[in-house]
């Protein structure tokens, strides 16, 4: 493979393996997109055009050096420090909790004066259509990006154009049939959005500080191909973006309606019908969310908690552990003398583990890559409450006990429904800094009696129906409500839980210090991009745990306890398998 | 990854089961990593090694002096130790592949990380 050297551009050793790291993982999705054959006809998405050098060098400039950045000194630093792209808004306030404009509160000062020039410009010479009253200006330093969006088909009108200064940026379309088109946008160039790559195509840019980019005719724009021969690596600089766009003020008529929140209700995630639906729910609501917030995840997740402490202390020398669902590594290096590897779903956060130089690895909780009977013991903290369904829960559980040696501990923690046990709150509610008015109780229905009543006969060996009860009580649970489509509820940050499924916010915040309440911004046009991320949780009742493991014909319980605001469960691998009947 | 590691691992393809052990290493990448020696700890780890499968693994990276099989005594035998102290927990494979013996699947070693992840069709039953 030969690599076209930019003159004064000399790739060295981590560059090339980079780009050949690129030019690999391109070819993977490509395979696997069955794209080979259209490779030649591969074309811009359609209603995108990319205008080159509609603005001098000398217009760069200025545009560039008008932006007053330290307007708001405070926002500024809080994103910095947030390793954020900065921005800024013009125009109508946008508000990236749900990606809209408040069409009520347009902002006094409209678009800078310097703009209009241009857009008159623009608009004489047939490159717009339409006269935008919405500015954002992104600046973005290497290594930052935004993540793949539709622009709201609510919020703006058809025509989005976008003029890329500073640096060029390699952006990424991507069409719900799963096609990927990468395109360069040059300096000094308008990328003009309409149509179907405005309504239908994702944009966004992938936070890395080099970009594969045609070595051929420097500046031209347009889809980068997988000709390996033309391909060469080019480091990002700091690109500042100046988008404009037209509010819209009635609803989307487009026909695009399968992505259009004017003409479908943004359908919320709900109770999984089926494992292929459980498995999806987990992939959004918990893998990709993960993968997004594994650095500040990271930092909130330093302190080893005393009882698995114990538990792993307390286990003979020359122990082999596995820590199932291991995270960032907390509990990886805690005795020296076992031999400890790690797994998690979550690639940034194994990443982490291996910065730490622990033994780790990627995979999935329902199929560990690990041999039979292998380890001494294993320990799963805050994981199997992610599995969307009883089956792959106990499925989860099955898959730990395996990998136990006959007399082999495990120690399972999870999530309570339960947050104040025995009169005291958990540190969960503790730590609320909103101070509730009224104690809220959690509820005690029908549902839950029938549980409690349930756990008498959990003691019988005949577990296999106790499984089944829960589903059971979960179905009379759903089929009680009034609504017919059992939607996922967005939990309330350190309240009590009132619901066994639920989504958890989670605000991506800055990695040093405690979480922050974010301050409202009163400065024109700015507001905090920082998202939020739901998680998906099955917290457990008091007894569900217990229940979950009985259904397993090899394990006996060794203890059940409840530890700040966890059901938590030892147990150990039996000496001797009994086989499906009983004697 | 280590190669006690690497004794642990075993392919988790649908269907293949024990055949899955063990996984075919390749490595294009592999550092040594000096790690303080604990006679003790390497004297537990013995009786839990596959010792084909290390053999097999050791043979691949091409490594020196790998004993064969435990010794009478090993637990005594400070030498024996040693060379298994390196063995196990002085090697990492940096980068390479691991491929499941019954399914020929590859799963890639990245930065010392392997990645074991299968897609939905090969997890369905």
């Amino acid at each position: 493979m030969e690599i076209n050297y930019q003159s004064n551009f000399k790739l060295n050793k981590t560059e090339k393996k980079f780009l050949r790291k690129q030019i690999k993982a391109r070819h993977t999705l490509l395979r696997h997109e069955a794209q080979w054959k259209e490779l030649g006809h591969q074309a811009l998405p359609p209603g995108l055009t990319v205008v080159e050098e509609i603005i001098s060098s000398e217009d760069e400039k200025m545009l560039l050096e008008s932006i007053n950045w330290t307007e708001d000194l405070d926002n500024q630093n809080f994103q910095k420090s947030l390793k954020h792209r900065r921005v800024k808004h013009f125009g109508y306030e946008f508000h990236y909790e749900n990606n809209n404009v408040d069409k009520d509160k347009p902002l006094p000062e409209g678009l800078p004066d310097i703009c209009d020039s241009f857009l008159e410009k623009w608009l004489a010479e047939g490159y717009i259509k339409c006269r935008p009253d919405q500015l954002t200006i992104n600046q973005y330093e290497p290594g930052q990006g935004i993540p793949a969006h539709i622009d709201t088909h609510s919020a703006f009108e058809d025509e989005i154009i976008s003029l890329s200064l500073g640096s060029e940026v390699v952006m990424d379309f991507k069409h719900p049939d799963g096609i990927t088109v990468q395109v360069m946008l040059p300096r000094r160039s308008l990328l003009v959005m309409t149509g179907e790559s405005r309504y239908l195509w994702t944009h966004g840019i992938t936070p890395r500080k080099f970009d594969t980019v045609q070595a051929s005719e420097d500046y031209k724009s347009g889809i980068i191909t997988s000709d390996i021969g033309d391909l060469t690596l080019r480091k990002r600089g700091i690109r500042t973006s100046f988008t404009f766009r037209k509010v819209r003020h009635m609803p989307c008529t487009c026909n695009y309606s399968l992505v259009c929140n004017s003409q479908r209700k943004e359908t919320p995630p709900s109770f999984p019908e089926s494992d292929k639906e459980a498995s999806q729910l987990e992939q959004e609501y918990v893998h990709q969310v993960y993968e997004e917030i594994a650095g500040h995840f990271s930092s909130t997740r330093h302190t080893p908690w005393p009882h698995i402490v114990a538990f792993l202390k307390a286990l003979p020398d020359g122990s082999i552990v596995a820590d199932i669902g291991c995270g960032n590594g907390k509990y990886l290096g805690i005795n020296k003398e076992f031999y400890m590897i790690g797994c998690d779903r979550s690639k940034n956060l194994v990443d982490i583990c291996r910065e730490r130089q622990f033994q780790a690895f990627v995979c999935d909780a329902l199929a560990v890559p690990v041999r039979s009977g292998s380890c001494d013991a294993c320990i799963s903290i805050a994981v199997i409450h992610h599995f969307a369904t009883a089956e792959r829960r106990v499925a989860a559980l099955r898959e730990i006990v395996r990998l136990l040696r006959p007399g082999g501990k495990a120690l399972i923690y999870v999530w309570a429904m339960e947050q104040e046990h025995n009169n005291q709150k958990s540190k969960y509610l503790r730590e609320n800094r909103i101070s509730q008015e009224k104690k809220e109780e959690i509820k005690c229905d029908k549902s839950t009696q029938g549980l409690l009543e349930q756990k008498s006969d959990i003691g019988s060996q005949n577990s296999a129906s106790s499984v089944l009860s829960i589903d059971y009580i979960q179905e009379k649970e759903s089929s009680s409500k009034t609504v017919t489509n059992s939607e996922l509820p967005i939990h309330t940050n350190r309240t009590s839980f009132h619901s066994q499924d639920v989504l958890v916010p989670w605000h991506l915040k800055t990695k040093t210090g405690k979480n922050k309440p974010v301050e409202p911004f009163g400065s024109v046009g700015s507001c905090d991009p920082s998202p939020v991320f739901h998680r998906y949780y099955h917290v457990f009742r008091d007894g569900e745990l217990e229940a979950t493991c009985q259904t397993l014909s090899n394990v006996i319980i060794l203890q059940s306890y409840y530890d700040q605001g966890n059901w938590c469960i030892i147990l150990q691998k039996a000496w001797v398998c009994y086989g499906a009947t009983w004697s | 990854m280590k190669l006690l590691t690497h004794n642990l691992l075993s392919s988790h393809v649908r269907g293949v089961g024990p055949r899955g052990f063990p996984l075919r290493l390749q490595a294009t990448e592999v550092r040594v990593n000096p790690v303080e020696f604990n006679p003790d700890f390497v004297a537990r780890m013995i009786p839990k090694v596959e010792w084909a499968a290390l053999l097999e693994a050791a043979d691949t990276l091409h490594l020196a002096e790998v004993p064969r099989a435990p010794t009478e005594g090993y637990e005594h035998d400070e030498d024996f130790l040693r060379k298994m102290h390196h063995v196990l927990l002085e090697v990492e494979v940096l980068e390479g592949t691991l491929q499941c013996p019954e399914s020929g699947r590859l799963f890639p070693i990245s930065r010392g990380i392997p990645n074991m992840l299968l897609n939905d069709e090969e997890t369905e039953t």
